[in-house]
């Protein structure tokens, strides 16, 4: 294997990463203050149709990551609402959530644009690229950072600013003690619901950014389901990291690995048996995972 | 607080209350299970709101629309159930709400001195890096003790402080308590104990189904006017005749448990009980109670030794198979072990009864014959409730004991453990709870009775063993038992053959 192989694959796993990874925060937030969020992959699906809708209509970069903040967070205040206000049971808010988006967006596209199933257009402009020019040149590295777009940065930092709130300040001491004992957290006077709801809403402009990177990222364009269940990756890589900021980095990392070698893989077997490799990769690791914990629970 | 209403649907959980306070006095709330102690103590420290009624402090009209305005106004409680977050440490609940910052963040080391210096003033002693989960409940209620102190409270609430406690943490606290008052703090305590009444409350008010009773300085009351006014009848003394013991029903031989550490849980543990016979088991407790009764009911596996159960060896077996094999069981922990919070008073009153066939046939479940069996423990224990479709976690501690008690007693199997039986019961109910477990030893069943209660023990008993270390050190009958040789025992003395 050359290593200008190994370099490429190593490129396509950071930029798989970068959805799954923003995806896996707003779930690690979600479950750290004990709300179940099953509706990731709508949030995130959101995020994507409204970057590329706005995107196409304005031409204006800003303005589309905006959108596509805003939709999965508004996603995610419906969630907030049925589910943490109402107490609406969170397997069937999120199922069909999930579904609803899966087919709005669908009909969306039609109704504003007349598109069946996909938007493609020159129109739309894509996200920098980021190519440093020192950086650029050196051989093995070179290849490695090509092409990465501004999102693929800011995931990280966004874990690390995650990280530092929750584990090191005061409203983040906070927040976790909602997910550890509400009673306990409400017994002081801490609003423990409303936290809840803005976690959740939180997770949705996560999980809205996370749609972002993915359609406008390796490439700039609108299709029919394009999460193809991310939302699921990314909350098996968030409880993988056990919802710990810095360590659903590395678990985001090993499903983003996966697709990347699934996407290597492609022309040596057939493609549709490589891009099931996340999927049995997120089976096997949440069955290892969960015998570890249960072992460790007896 | 005056004229202090609550109505929870179509009950009065308080009814027209009145309750005074001065500085640097300590009250005293009695009053039966179900009284309206909780709810009233509730409403004072912001958690739940009165139908009517009003609130002053100093002088000033109040409204406490949550925990945060009590807690502004100096107001501070101790629950009957703890509200700690048990993976963080002692300094950061304690510090929990007002916290030290140092910048944008959470100064931790801040709070471990400001921690020890909140320790070396009351005299309160703990360990601020320790993990609260880690720490026994004496030391967890020195927690919410030292957080409503952080608070800078003027005024303390201890709901039932005493329930979960070991003889001497009880004394510990309570001098705590005396000394809070001297250093001008006013004091509220809840409790079934009336001699703890006697050690260290100023005045004392009764409850009764939600009413204000009466109120007395304790120096003119006497715990026996105390229990008059509380259930509103004379508690007599029990006398129990001695009964001939018919065959074994339990022998636990030679049982041992692994800790992760070197020593063992349970250290070739041997007793027998046998049937027509109350068999107490004395220790402080954590010496191991805990583990024999999840080894004796298949909570959990021991590593070695056998439980012999009318002569079949159900060591390790599962908790359904043990049950069908003759063992109810009372467990210690009502919440954790006893009832589903959210479940109804139906679902829990069956639990365990589901098979038998007046409750299901066939698989399906016969809601006419659950909703009778319920009424009829519901009726025949006294357990004050709204309505069967009332939630388990809604009664009051008292109730939800009863209930508990109530259907574990109906197995009618023949080995009955009472584990803490009347924990958080009033006396009434105690009394009540003791004459099931004697009618249950007439009919000739086994109860093996664990309890930290050592008069509870003394008085129910035909035989006692004292649990030190998870070995069992001693036996006696109940004639040669005194209580000093059990002390000594339970500390993990020795008695000196030579003088008793
Ligand atoms: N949330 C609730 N919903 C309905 N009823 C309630 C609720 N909380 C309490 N009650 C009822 O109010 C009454 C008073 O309860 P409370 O907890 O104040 O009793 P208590 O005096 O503290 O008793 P105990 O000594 O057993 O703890 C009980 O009959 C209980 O069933
Ligand atoms: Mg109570």
């Amino acid at each position: 294997m050359s290593s200008a192989y190994i370099a490429s694959i190593i490129n396509s796993t950071l930029r798989s990463t970068t959805p799954i990874l923003l995806a896996a925060l707003g779930s690690a937030i979600c479950s750290r203050v004990g709300v179940f969020n099953v509706a990731l992959e709508a949030q995130m699906l959101i995020g994507c149709f409204f970057s590329i809708a706005v995107n196409y209509a304005t031409g204006s970069l800003l303005l589309a990551v905006g959108a596509g903040i805003l939709s999965g967070a508004l996603v995610g205040l419906v969630v907030a609402l049925l589910q943490v206000k109402y107490k609406a049971a969170d397997m069937v808010i999120g199922t069909s959530l999930n579904l609803l988006v899966q087919g709005g967006t669908t009909f969306l596209l039609y109704l504003l644009f007349g598109l069946r199933g996909v938007l493609n257009d020159p129109k739309l402009v894509p996200l920098y690229k980021i190519n440093l020019p020192v950086i650029r040149d050196i051989p093995f590295l070179g290849r490695v950072l090509e092409n990465l777009t501004i999102l693929d940065y800011i995931c990280y930092i966004v874990a690390a600013l995650l990280f530092v709130w929750l584990f090191k300040t005061v409203s983040g001491f906070h927040i976790l003690s909602v997910g550890i004992n509400k009673a306990a957290a409400e017994s002081l006077g801490t609003k423990a619901t409303r936290i809840q709801m803005q976690m959740v809403v939180l997770s949705g402009a996560l999980c809205g950014l996370g749609g972002t990177a993915l359609s406008m990222g390796q490439v700039t364009m609108f299709t029919e389901n394009m999460t193809s269940g991310r939302g699921f990756i990314a909350m098996a890589a968030a409880s993988l990291g056990m919802s710990h900021p810095l360590l659903t980095i590395f678990s985001s990392l090993f499903f983003g690995l996966c697709q990347g070698i699934g996407l290597a893989l492609q022309n040596v077997i057939k493609s549709q048996l490589t891009m099931t490799l996340p999927y049995v990769a997120t089976i096997v690791a949440l069955v290892l995972f969960s015998r570890r914990s249960a072992r460790r629970q007896a | 607080m005056k004229h202090i209403t609550k109505v929870y649907g179509s009950l009065y959980a308080n009814n027209d209350v009145h309750l005074t306070l001065d500085k640097g006095e300590i009250l005293a709330v009695v009053g039966e299970n179900g009284a309206g102690k909780s709810t009233l103590m509730k409403i004072l420290y912001g958690l739940e709101q009165p139908t009517s009624g009003k609130i002053y402090l100093n002088g000033q009209l109040q409204h406490f629309r949550s925990p945060h305005d009590a807690i502004n106004q100096k107001i501070g409680m101790v629950q009957q159930h703890f509200m700690l977050l048990n993976p963080c440490t002692v300094a950061e609940n304690i510090v929990y709400g007002r916290e030290p910052r140092k910048g944008l963040f959470f100064d931790r080391e801040e709070a471990v001195r400001v921690t020890e210096a909140l320790c070396e003033k009351y005299g309160l002693h703990i360990d601020p890096r320790r993990l609260v989960g880690d720490c026994p409940v004496g030391l967890q209620q020195r927690v919410e003790i030292l957080k409503v102190l952080y608070q800078d409270a003027d005024i303390i609430i201890f709901d039932e402080p005493s329930a979960v406690l070991t003889p001497q943490e009880v004394n510990e606290l309570l001098r705590t308590m005396r000394k809070l008052a001297e250093m001008g703090k006013s004091i509220i305590i809840i409790t079934h104990k009336l001699h703890e009444v006697m050690a260290v409350a100023d005045r004392v008010m009764v409850m009764r189904l939600g009413r204000y009773i009466q109120e007395m300085a304790k120096t003119e009351t006497s715990i026996e006017e105390m229990s008059y006014l509380m259930v509103g009848r004379r508690i007599v003394e029990r006398q129990v005749p001695p009964r001939k013991p018919t065959g074994r029903v339990l022998e636990v031989q030679d049982l041992v448990l692994a800790g992760s550490e070197a020593k063992n849980i349970l250290d070739h543990f041997s007793i027998h009980v046998d049937g027509g016979e109350i068999v107490g088991i004395a220790g402080v407790s954590g010496n191991g109670q805990s583990e024999l009764i999840q080894c004796l009911t298949g909570l959990l596996q021991p590593t070695s030794g056998k439980v012999m159960l009318k002569g079949q060896d159900v060591a390790g077996k599962s908790v359904g198979d043990i049950r069908t094999a003759g063992c109810a069981c009372i467990p210690e922990d009502r919440y954790l072990w006893g009832c589903a919070a959210r479940a109804s008073l139906t679902e829990t009153a069956i639990m365990a009864h589901q098979r038998s066939s007046k409750i299901s046939r066939n698989g399906l479940l016969n809601n006419k014959g659950a909703r009778d069996f319920t009424q009829s423990l519901l009726d025949g224990y006294d357990v004050r409730n709204s309505g069967q479709t009332q939630k388990a976690g809604e009664l009051s501690g008292g109730n939800i004991q009863k209930l508990i008690v109530a259907r574990e007693i109906e197995q009618h199997s023949p080995l009955l453990i009472a584990a803490e039986p009347t924990r958080g019961v009033d006396i009434g109910a105690m009394e009540f709870i003791h004459n099931k477990l004697l009618e249950k030893r007439e009919q000739g069943d086994a109860v093996l009775l664990i309890s930290s209660e050592l008069t509870e023990i003394m008085s129910l008993s035909d035989r006692i063993y004292v649990i030190y270390e998870g070995r069992a050190v001693g036996e006696f009958r109940k004639a040669d038992a005194t209580e000093e040789d059990l002390g000594i025992l339970m500390m993990g003395g020795k008695l000196n053959e030579a003088v008793s």
